[in-house]
């Protein structure tokens, strides 16, 4: 940088004009996230989501251990158990705070492999287009095809159960979701002319890719992500009720739900306290990507 | 009367003075846009009138807030505007209307006509369905009688065959039959106030001309009042009697149109008719004018006269107080700078502005030295040199040969590019001009090797290049480069300024470690941007800014030849210029060879040292700028050439309509490709047999069974208009 040849007075307009043109910058940038904060969408969204953050953390501070089989069976709410307790005598309310630990472990792990991997896919189907974007995009088609939990349990019976292997299915089976958002984005920019300035530069694909469509079709593969962050927590819960996911004693909300709900009948707060959380977290999701969806489109 | 001061606190005059109310009366209408968390003042206090029945012309550059005042007009503003001020159609004032009543009232007594017809049909309505809506809401008619009165519709506005139109999906129909359908549904009802925005902008020019041809027969007929929104100045000249000018959401000129072009009262209108090159202009005998500075950003704060940051006249009282719309002649500028100069240095003095115009008269003039305005000073850009200085006789650095390129849409064959072959010398500028579908772009696009060429040759000082650019070696990308015709989308909106010449420096010019920064620094001064606009991202910079960057970029590693594409069709016609004549500069300077494609034939004769004219995929026609632009020149290039609106009031000229439409790439007739429409038409020969290459002269040919001199006798016996 030493070597620029301008001259003083150039260097001091031009960090001058930077520091302008970076303001412009941040106040785009904070009008962005003023919008976000003003969005009650956003906002209701956001606070249920930190709370289970906050609960998956630290939640074994702050409330009754979850495997503690001290209390009466099958107890209604009170004072001393506030959603009650299970067959096993647990405090339901410590339980369900805990079971947010596992959602938040597997759901985000799986929703970033899903954009790393349906973000490769799609980018490379969408630039070439012709014989390659045809053969990718009908394995992709046939993956579309599978049913999501079927060929998840299939593969979990096969691999075992365990954290890894729910998160790289999951991220797996969304893959083709995500590659079809990123395809059509790619197709949009494919054509623009900065983009045909590069080929004409000599660049080559990989870089086209990489460093001049990536970083202009951002907004779709985030709010694609949110979307796909709420069905993935769905996913795993249904998986973990099905019994292919995490294994008991673990507070996980579908295994909760699975292994209580004989007891619907009689004590409904078992079952209903982790189903409710489990709504509770879907819709968070939701409510944050629309939030966010809505901001982009201002 | 005291000039200054005397207006803000006067109530508006009633609606009506005289009995007939006025079909659109705009009062100090002022509009502003709520954008991610900023004001922006769009239209800042326009006051206009148009009589019943007459014809008014509202010309300006992008920005000037055109479109709005004709939304504003049909209260169609969005939630992001809010607007003060007053806008009466025929008596009525608009914002007092209740939904269901504006509903009624659009269609019923305000109409409009958009830009772009294929946006404004519906794709899913058959025509007939979509113009009997109209009757069945307006009129109450039944389903029977108001698709009778749409194909009557349909006749009013000429359109071939109409009855079948009715039953036709608006895909099916060309774009100059949808403008014509357009057109008969905002006739329908009989509005008294018709809103043309931009109604030919997007079409080719022998079809905008067909459209113009139609408005002006209409507009006999009709008792609508015609408010014409556009940014082309010939086609007020041809279709309105009273022209405003707006500039930065202010009215700056008004007057009978022959009057404000023959004899422009304001800097900014006498600017606009120097800029836009005439019929006939070379860049070797005349330069363009150009308007200083940029057109100001959107609520941009603008003090005093809204102009006076760009013109060449401004004085120090220009930017103090804004001057009135005064009257012209009067002495009432003069008063009016005297008032200003009296004004103490504060600004708490600087009144806000005046939209009422001052003093009675027909015209009227925003600028103090409205006097001084013929003698206002001529921006002096470089000349062109001449061709042999710019090594033309070194020889070809480019020979394409039979060049073929075929597309495939579905079942069906589309030659775009057919059987075409031309060269260019060192330093020459070579123009194609034709309309869309022509083939224009796939030619230059099989030259840069973004699109392979089916077959034929492209050579390059005397190497074959490769048919795509992916397979051309480094050295050959670097020779021959692109300006694209989108400055919105030619630069990565993720990149900065800097980071996108860079790449092309070292991609393109080679450069390595220090000298990278310096080789940026004098590409960018070399095409005149200025080094705080590094820094920026594309999206912060203006059309004209992004436009020079792409120049800058295709000219990184020092190319032998650029195709341009349309460079300067997107922008403003102020900005229009200063790129044509960074081109010309750039040209003059480094001996590069030009393609430049245009649809604008003006800009093509102005540029270019030879043209081609292109129709249906073959070239039909080539020589030197001069020759191809005057007789004897092969038909279909006359009837181009008569078909630009012009802007010179004595010698319109008089235009030759084209037949039918231009028929499909995938079947091109038989013979003469241009014997469908050809208004020379010899016979069955042109049918039947493909025409010879006629040699009119050394270096201009043209495909056609008519002999240089019967053509020549043809075409100077009828008086065509010649360039």
């Amino acid at each position: 940088m030493a070597t620029t040849g301008t001259t003083p007075d150039r260097g001091d307009l031009e960090l001058q004009v930077n520091a302008a043109a970076e303001a412009e910058q941040r106040r785009q940038r904070r009008f962005v996230v003023r919008t976000l904060f003003r969005s009650p969408t956003f906002l209701a969204g956001l606070v249920i989501l930190l709370f289970w953050i906050f609960m998956a953390v630290f939640s074994t501070h702050v409330t009754q251990s979850p495997t503690n089989t001290g209390g009466a069976i099958l107890a209604s709410p009170s004072g001393a158990h506030w959603f009650g307790t299970d067959d096993l005598g647990r405090d339901v309310f410590a339980r369900t705070m805990a079971g947010a630990h596992t959602v938040l472990i597997i759901a985000p792990l799986a929703t970033a492999l899903a954009l790393l991997w349906g973000g490769i896919v799609g980018l490379i189907a969408g630039y070439h287009r012709g014989l390659t974007d045809d053969i990718i995009m009908r394995i992709v088609d046939a993956f579309l095809a599978l049913p999501v939990i079927i060929t998840a349990i299939l593969i979990i019976a096969l691999l075992g159960r365990s954290y890894a292997v729910l998160i790289v299915v999951i991220g797996a089976l969304f893959t083709p979701v995500v590659s079809r958002t990123v395809r059509s984005a790619v197709i949009g920019e494919r054509e623009r002319e900065y983009v045909m300035a590069a080929r004409l530069r000599g660049e080559r694909s990989a870089f086209v890719m990489a460093r001049e469509i990536l970083p202009n079709i951002t907004q779709p593969i985030i709010v694609e992500g949110t979307v796909r962050l709420g069905y993935a927590v769905f996913t795993a819960a249904t998986l973990s009720f099905l019994g292919f996911g995490l294994e008991p004693p673990s507070p996980d909300w579908g295994l909760v739900i699975a292994s209580e709900w004989s007891n619907l009948q009689t004590a409904p707060w078992v079952v209903l306290a982790p189903a409710l959380a489990l709504a509770s977290m879907v819709v968070a999701v939701n409510l944050v990507a629309d939030g966010i969806s809505s901001a982009f489109s201002k | 009367m005291s000039v200054v001061g005397s207006q803000p606190d006067q109530p508006l005059p009633p609606a009506s003075l005289d009995s007939r109310a006025a079909a659109l009366d705009v009062r100090d209408l002022m509009v502003t846009f709520h954008r991610r968390g900023r004001d922006l003042p769009v239209l800042k206090g326009v006051t206009l009138r148009i009589e019943p029945g007459e014809a008014y012309g509202l010309v300006g550059e992008s920005g000037c807030g055109k479109t709005t005042l004709a939304m504003a007009a049909m209260r169609y503003l969005a939630a992001s505007g809010t607007s003060e001020g007053r806008v009466m159609v025929d008596g009525q004032d608009v914002s007092t209307l209740s939904d269901e009543a504006l509903r009624k009232w659009r269609g019923g007594k305000v109409a409009m006509v958009y830009q772009d017809p294929a946006t404004a049909l519906s794709p899913a309505m058959r025509v007939g369905d979509q113009l009997a809506e109209v009757y069945r809401y307006h009129e109450g008619m039944d389903k029977k009688a108001a698709l009778e009165r749409s194909l009557e519709s349909l006749r009013k506005v000429a359109i071939p065959d109409p009855a079948s139109t009715l039953r036709r999906y608006p895909f099916e129909l060309s774009g100059g039959q949808q403008q014509r359908v357009v057109i008969a549904m905002a006739l329908s009802v009989n509005p008294k106030l018709l809103i043309l925005d931009e109604p030919t902008t997007g079409l080719d020019a022998t079809v905008e001309a067909e459209i113009l041809d139609l408005i002006e027969e209409l507009q006999g007929r009709i008792n609508a009042a015609i408010l014409l929104i556009t940014h082309n100045l010939g086609l007020v000249r041809r279709l309105c009697t009273r022209v405003g000018v707006l500039y930065a959401g202010r009215l700056v000129e008004e007057g009978p149109a022959r009057d404000v072009f023959t004899d422009p009262r304001h800097p900014y209108t006498m600017g606009l008719m120097r800029c836009v090159p005439r019929l006939g202009m070379n860049k070797t005998d005349a330069a363009l004018q150009t308007i200083p500075g940029t057109l100001p950003a959107l609520g941009e704060p603008l003090e005093g006269c809204v102009y006076s940051a760009r013109c060449p006249m401004a004085k120090p009282i220009c930017t103090r107080r804004e001057p009135d719309l005064f009257a012209w002649p009067s002495d009432l500028p003069e008063q009016g700078r005297v008032a200003a100069e009296a004004l103490p240095p504060d600004p708490a003095a600087y009144s806000p502005h005046h939209a009422e115009p001052l003093g009675v008269g027909p015209r009227h003039s925003r600028c103090y030295f409205a006097s001084d305005v013929p003698g206002m000073p001529e921006t002096t850009p470089v000349l062109a040199s001449s061709l042999e200085e710019r090594g033309a006789h070194e020889g070809d650095v480019l020979d394409i040969e039979n060049m073929v390129r075929t597309f495939r849409d579905g079942a069906k064959k589309l030659t775009a590019v057919n059987d075409v072959s031309l060269s260019l010398r060192r330093g020459e500028t070579f123009g194609l001009v034709g309309e869309s579908g022509s083939g224009k772009t796939t030619l230059a696009k099989c030259v840069t090797g973004l699109i392979a060429a089916d077959s034929g040759s492209v050579v390059f000082e005397d190497m074959v290049l490769k048919p795509t650019a992916s397979r051309r070696s480094q050295d050959a990308l670097r020779a021959v480069q692109m300006v694209f015709q989108n400055p919105d989308a030619t630069l990565n909106p993720a990149w900065s300024t800097r980071a996108i010449l860079t790449r092309a420096v070292r991609k393109l010019g080679g450069a390595r470690g220090g000298s990278v920064r310096a080789k940026v620094d004098s590409l960018s001064a070399g095409v005149r941007v200025e080094p705080r606009f590094l820094l920026q991202r594309p999206t912060d910079l203006s059309g004209g800014q992004k436009q020079r960057v792409a120049i800058a970029r295709a000219f990184a590693g020092d190319p032998t030849l650029v195709v341009c594409d349309e460079p300067a069709s997107a922008l403003d016609v102020s900005v229009q210029a200063s790129i044509l004549n960074l081109l010309v500069e750039l040209q003059t300077r480094e001996q590069v060879s030009y393609v430049f494609i245009s649809h604008d034939l003006a800009v093509v004769r102005y540029i270019s040292d030879r043209i081609g004219v292109m129709y249906l995929a073959e070239l039909i026609e080539v020589g030197s700028a001069d020759e191809v632009f005057n007789p004897p020149h092969h038909p279909y290039t006359e009837a181009l050439l008569s078909s630009i609106p012009k802007l010179d009031f004595d010698n319109p000229g008089q235009r030759i309509p084209l037949r039918g439409t231009m028929p499909s790439l995938s079947e091109p007739p038989s013979g003469c490709r241009f014997h469908t429409r050809c208004h020379r038409m010899l016979g069955d020969i042109c049918e039947q047999q493909e025409p010879p290459v006629q040699q009119a002269s050394d270096g201009h040919t043209y495909k056609c069974h008519i002999a240089p001199a019967e053509l020549l006798a043809a075409q100077t016996a009828e008086g065509q208009p010649t360039a």
